[in-house]
């Protein structure tokens, strides 16, 4: 298993109740050992647990400490001194005052500190995600911009300029047609941008018919793959509602190019 | 990460020398929530209280076996209570002694809002906003001994999707370990 599969899996939570089998746990405590990633999944489990049982805890009646302190291996553990002396005990208490203050202080800097570093990873993870994401659109635009260019050096490709009707006299779109292919982009140029109920068509006219060629709106730079036309004495774009219309609305007519 | 771990050694070493004063400080700050684990799989107060002299008798006894690489030191005192609690539950006294104990019996205890235990900033509301199938699930498995196989059986679904179930819960489970725990 990776580290994902093992964080992801659940079997950091299983190791924690003891619900895995033996060579399970075996292979999940030695892959703890080495893997930072997983020893950090889960200490934030454990820290997890030991909050929630904090805040869950019950107090046990105050007999049970005596009774557990007073029992015969812990007591004579408890080793007095060869000649026990008061100053001795107190020195005893002082020295554990000491060690129990310290180690209050202690735990609280290296609380903030594992805080710090967690937040750092949450971080950095962050950035990563970012920075993959960045690379994945680079990318994507890449892959566009190189199929862009086997369009423009494909000699199989034909460049039509469209010109602006009497409706719009100083705008142009190009299109490029393949015609073994019947492939047709357009660029929408200085085509400008519909309000949102509207969108461009563009026409192919053959023998004064005029053909769908699919719908698009204003990309400036951009290619959009139009419909397959074959054969077309013409090429024009209309203004539609959104999704284009059967047929063209010639009184909106924007651009027209002839083919012959 | 190292900082508990640092803290656990001291107090580990400690209790390797045999030092009653570690123990000592052990009891006062885990009793209770070592306790509130095993009451909650040994529904009986006076056997809960023989479980938890045993379970701190197994810390101080078997405390060499303590591996800091392997986890806190919570996590292990964690895992003898719960294990010890499990086995008292099968014991003859027990189970004469009880009516039954099974996850029917299942009461919320993250409904207990008493006031005078500390609550870390955040906790309570990150439970609030665990679904209760979560919520039952965490203190099914975390907190009330019952294992894997035991809950599958019962909530009719199967031992992966519950493994992953339990990962997410917790997961969902947002407590402040960055910004507000406590301190």
């Amino acid at each position: 298993m990776d580290t994902r599969e093992i964080i992801e899996g659940g079997y950091l939570e299983a190791l924690l109740t003891g619900d895995l089998d033996d060579s399970t746990k075996q292979e999940i405590e030695e892959r703890l050992a080495v893997d930072i990633e997983l020893r950090s999944a889960y200490y934030t489990i454990e820290k997890k647990i030991e909050l929630l049982a904090f805040r869950y805890s019950i107090e046990p009646n105050t007999q049970v400490k005596q009774r557990l302190m007073e029992n015969p291996t812990i007591m004579n553990a408890h080793l007095p001194d060869d000649n026990p002396q008061v100053s001795s005990f107190s020195w005893l208490s002082i020295a554990a005052s000491i060690v129990t203050v310290g180690s209050m202080i202690l735990s609280i800097y290296f609380w903030n500190q594992w805080q710090d570093s967690n937040q750092e990873i949450t971080t950095l993870l962050a950035e990563k995600t970012i920075l993959a994401n960045n690379f994945k659109q680079t990318n994507q635009q890449l892959d566009d911009v190189r199929s862009d260019i086997a369009v423009l050096v494909n000699p199989a490709f034909s460049r039509l300029i469209l010109k602006g009707t009497d409706n719009a006299p100083n705008v142009e779109a190009v299109i490029y047609w393949n015609k073994e292919q019947e492939a047709v982009l357009i660029n929408s140029a200085s085509l400008s941008k519909l309000n949102e109920n509207q969108q461009y068509q563009l026409w192919a006219l053959l023998d004064g018919k005029p053909i769908d060629a699919g719908v698009f709106d204003a990309q400036s730079g951009k290619f959009q793959s139009m419909k397959n036309i074959a054969s077309a004495d013409a090429f024009a774009v209309t203004i539609e509602p959104i999704g284009g219309s059967k047929a063209p609305t010639l009184s909106t007519m924007q651009v027209y190019v002839s083919t012959s | 990460m190292d900082s508990t771990i640092e803290i656990n050694a001291v107090l580990a070493k400690r209790l390797k020398n045999q030092d009653a004063t570690a123990m000592d400080y052990l009891y006062d700050n885990y009793s209770a929530s070592l306790f509130g684990i095993i009451s909650r799989i040994v529904n009986h107060r006076e056997m809960a209280e023989d479980t938890l002299v045993e379970v701190f008798m197994k810390i101080w006894n078997q405390i060499d076996q303590y591996d800091q690489e392997k986890g806190t030191l919570f996590t292990w005192m964690y895992k003898i209570a719960r294990n010890q609690a499990i086995d008292k539950t099968r014991s003859k006294d027990y189970k004469t002694s009880q009516k039954s104990n099974d996850i029917d019996n299942y009461v919320d205890m993250f409904e207990d809002n008493s006031t005078d235990k500390t609550d870390y900033i955040g906790l309570t509301e990150a439970i609030a906003i665990l679904g209760e199938e979560c919520k039952k699930f965490i203190q099914l498995n975390f907190f009330m001994g019952y294992s894997h196989a035991e809950i599958s059986k019962k909530e009719d679904m199967a031992l992966g999707s519950l493994k992953t179930k339990i990962r997410r819960c917790l997961k969902n489970l947002k407590v402040g370990l960055n910004k507000d725990f406590g301190y």
